[in-house]
């Protein structure tokens, strides 16, 4: 395009503003939407991560998002819905090993991925998990309840009673968690993981020393903050965080989800080399 | 005082021969079906099963019932109730529990007794058509299905126990009302770690020519005092349905009556109408023990 | 300002204000290539109406051999597809189809399908496909 005259200069102008704004809007969002809709509180003041009941919906964990910008993952499928203080997959600080696997896996385009085979979602791996998933805040019964249809099917518990972590738990798909509410931020610590699943799809590691503390907050009606700090010393040479936001979707309801019982992905990804 | 004794082969063969080595027999010895006897004086032997094994059964660890049965009695207590005076099928505040051992582990026409293990493997297979009004094809399937000593169980490929099964499976459920949304949840600790939702809202059922059939069905529910009524359809016929292989198809439907007649007992009938499989509708009923302070164990099914 | 000036500052703008819509999520692409899509004509042979995916097979007919192949074809989740309006009779053993989508990287006769439509009524229906960006249509 010629830049001939003051006319053109200043179109050029416009057009440059709005390609900053449209990156911006991609890859800077803490919302997902221009919602008018209040955030809805329980009756104490608490902040609601489910719907008034007049509005049923629940959290659809999107495919556009992982712990940290990885461009090569980007071109394959955009992440749009990164946080905007997600580390470059270059700053991770992943051990050698951890690296070298993350790294293979991604030249696999996940084929191992424990997920397709119908293995449950542990960490947060089911916060990017999509068919929804919803979050019952139960208070009385001392627990937050994740009830979620691509995990699959399955539900976790997050104890809010104040209980600490057993000395050694049993490694499990979901760990042992805890919560407690920092104003309006619900902050879940977890140990006690096995290794048979991934963090997310792309393949991050993990060992059994893996520890995580989840953020989740909701800055507006239709968006889940997730955030989420990794702290596994066997996998990664210091913390780090990473995460996404969720969008709310209006109607989606918990439905059957039995991924065991025709699962074919398996035997479609198997004939990718290694 | 009869002790379950599960005696597990680690054959090749997933389940099959532990199956035939399932014996129930008084405390002082007995004689298992595959003709070895073995002779226990005041010994009890317990084999727990692998927690992620998908041949678990319910005779696979010393059932709580009995563990409770040997404590002192339960003092009694009333069922608790929210403010409205709704009651509660699940904790009070500050308390653990969740519901436990069945009265019964396997489904069966109610008045009729026959002997079964705790999986649902009759011990002898002519009183096959005393445990439901089946129809002659459906009859057949069951003899089938226990003749093989259970083998072709979907649940050893991870096939949820869906249905009243899941009231019947190890590792025990919790009753979760949702007064936001108007549902009731079952949160499932056996099987899958599945959750079954019951719509409270008045919705209708969509018709089950119409949809897919699933495995835990389509189910609105209403309160009926303290009764929690629950209607269900649109299932596949791809599970069993209960323990011991009971068959159905898509033409099944369910109504459930929950209700806590007391604080430590879940009353449950079920009323089984398919007439595809059954010449008229049959009912089974049971109670559940709450496990006071226990929690649900992480558990899932693994192949 | 020239027309042609205008043309192309409006194609820049398109370009850099386009947000992309092709969002293959990661199992997609680890069984399916982006790079190889298919259109397949065929006479439908089985449908099995289960999760994760809903699977077809068709026999297609190649046109010069006059061979057939039969092709499975992955769309989205029984409750997906029922959300999009299909029912369990919206497509029967028989019916002539029309697919788009894309093929898979092993090579074998399978394809994840974008777009299905009815040969004899020209209906179209969705897919829930796990290469497509609708929201709650994504799978894995």
């Amino acid at each position: 395009m010629e830049i001939k005259t003051s006319h053109t200069v200043k179109y050029f102008a416009i057009i440059v503003a709005l390609y900053a704004l449209s990156l911006q809007a991609v890859f800077s969002q803490e919302s997902n939407g221009a919602s008018q809709r209040p955030v809805p509180r329980w009756p104490d003041g608490r902040i609601s991560f489910t719907g008034p009941p007049d509005v049923i919906g629940n959290w659809d964990g999107p495919v556009g998002a992982s712990l940290a910008n990885d461009k090569i993952y980007n071109e394959l499928f955009p992440q749009t819905r990164n946080l905007p203080t997600n580390l470059e997959i270059e700053d991770v600080p992943f051990q050698p090993w951890a690296r070298k696997l993350y790294e293979t896996r991604r030249a696999n385009y996940g084929k191992d991925d424990p997920h397709t085979r119908c293995k449950p979602s542990g960490g947060p791996r089911m916060f990017h998990t999509p068919y929804g998933f919803e979050i019952l805040d139960l208070p009385d019964a001392g627990h937050i309840i994740f009830i979620s249809v691509g995990t699959p099917h399955s539900w976790k518990v997050v104890y809010m009673d104040g209980r600490p972590h057993p000395e050694s738990p049993e490694p499990s798909w979901f760990g042992h968690a805890t919560g407690r509410w920092e104003g309006d931020t619900l902050v879940i610590d977890t140990v006690g993981f096995n290794e048979k699943f991934w963090l997310t799809r792309e393949g991050f590691p993990h060992t059994a020393q893996l520890h995580l503390i989840e953020r989740l907050s909701r800055p507006d009606f239709d968006t889940l903050r997730y955030e989420v700090t990794i702290d596994d010393p066997g996998a990664y040479t210091e913390t780090w965080s990473g995460g996404w936001l969720i969008p709310w979707v209006d109607g989606n309801e918990p439905f059957d989800y039995l991924c065991q019982e025709n699962n074919l992905d398996g035997r479609h990804m198997d004939a990718i080399d290694n | 005082m009869v002790w379950k004794i599960l005696l597990r082969s680690h054959g090749n063969d997933r389940g099959s021969q532990s199956v035939d080595m399932i014996g129930t027999w008084p405390l002082t010895g007995g004689k298992v079906r595959d003709g070895l006897s073995y002779f226990l004086i005041g010994l009890v032997l317990h084999a727990c099963s692998n927690g992620t094994d998908a041949t678990s059964t319910p005779a696979a660890s010393p059932p709580e019932r009995e563990q409770t049965s040997l404590a002192a009695p339960l003092p009694a207590r009333a069922a608790p109730r929210y403010a409205d005076g709704q009651v509660i099928l699940d904790r009070v505040p500050g308390e653990l529990g969740y519901w436990g051992p069945a009265s019964i582990t396997s489904m069966i026409e109610k008045g009729i007794k026959v002997a079964m293990n705790g999986q649902g493997l009759l011990d002898n297979l002519d009183d096959a058509d005393k445990v439901a009004p089946f129809q002659p094809w459906a009859l057949a399937l069951y003899r089938y299905r226990q003749g093989n000593g259970l083998k072709d169980d979907p649940v050893r490929a991870c096939i949820s126990p869906a249905g009243p099964r899941h009231l019947h499976t190890p590792g025990g459920f919790r009753i979760i009302q949702d007064h936001n949304y108007n549902r009731v949840y079952i949160l499932f600790g056996g099987g899958n770690r599945n959750w079954r939702v019951i719509y409270l809202d008045g919705r209708t059922a969509p018709d089950p020519e119409e949809v897919v059939g699933t495995y835990y069905g389509h189910s609105t529910g209403h309160w009926e005092g303290d009764t929690l009524v629950v209607e269900s359809s649109g299932f596949n016929a791809r599970f069993w349905f209960s323990n011991g292989g009971l068959p159905h198809t898509e033409a099944l439907r369910l109504t459930e009556r929950f209700s806590r007649p007391d604080y430590h007992t879940l009353k449950y009938e079920v009323s089984i109408n398919d007439p595809l499989t059954y010449t008229r509708p049959w009912t089974s009923e049971w109670t559940v023990e709450w496990v006071q302070g226990g929690d649900i164990q992480e558990k899932f099914c693994e192949r | 300002m020239t027309r042609k000036t205008f043309t192309k500052i409006g194609m820049f703008i398109g370009l850099v204000v386009s947000i992309p819509t092709a969002m293959s999520h990661h199992s997609f692409i680890a069984q399916y290539d982006p790079e190889q899509p298919v259109t397949l004509t065929g006479v439908v042979t089985n449908i099995d109406w289960m999760n994760p995916h809903v699977y077809f097979y068709i026999d297609v007919k190649d046109p010069t051999t006059g061979a057939i192949e039969n092709w499975g074809i992955e769309m989205g989740p029984p409750h997906m597809l029922q959300k999009r309006g299909w029912k369990r009779n919206s497509m029967k053993i028989g019916d002539v189809i029309e697919i788009e989508g894309t093929r898979a990287r092993n090579g074998s006769t399978n394809a994840n399908a974008r777009k299905v439509t009815m040969t004899a009524t020209g209906i179209v229906l969705g897919t829930a496909s796990s290469g497509q960006t609708i929201t709650s249509g994504k799978s894995d």
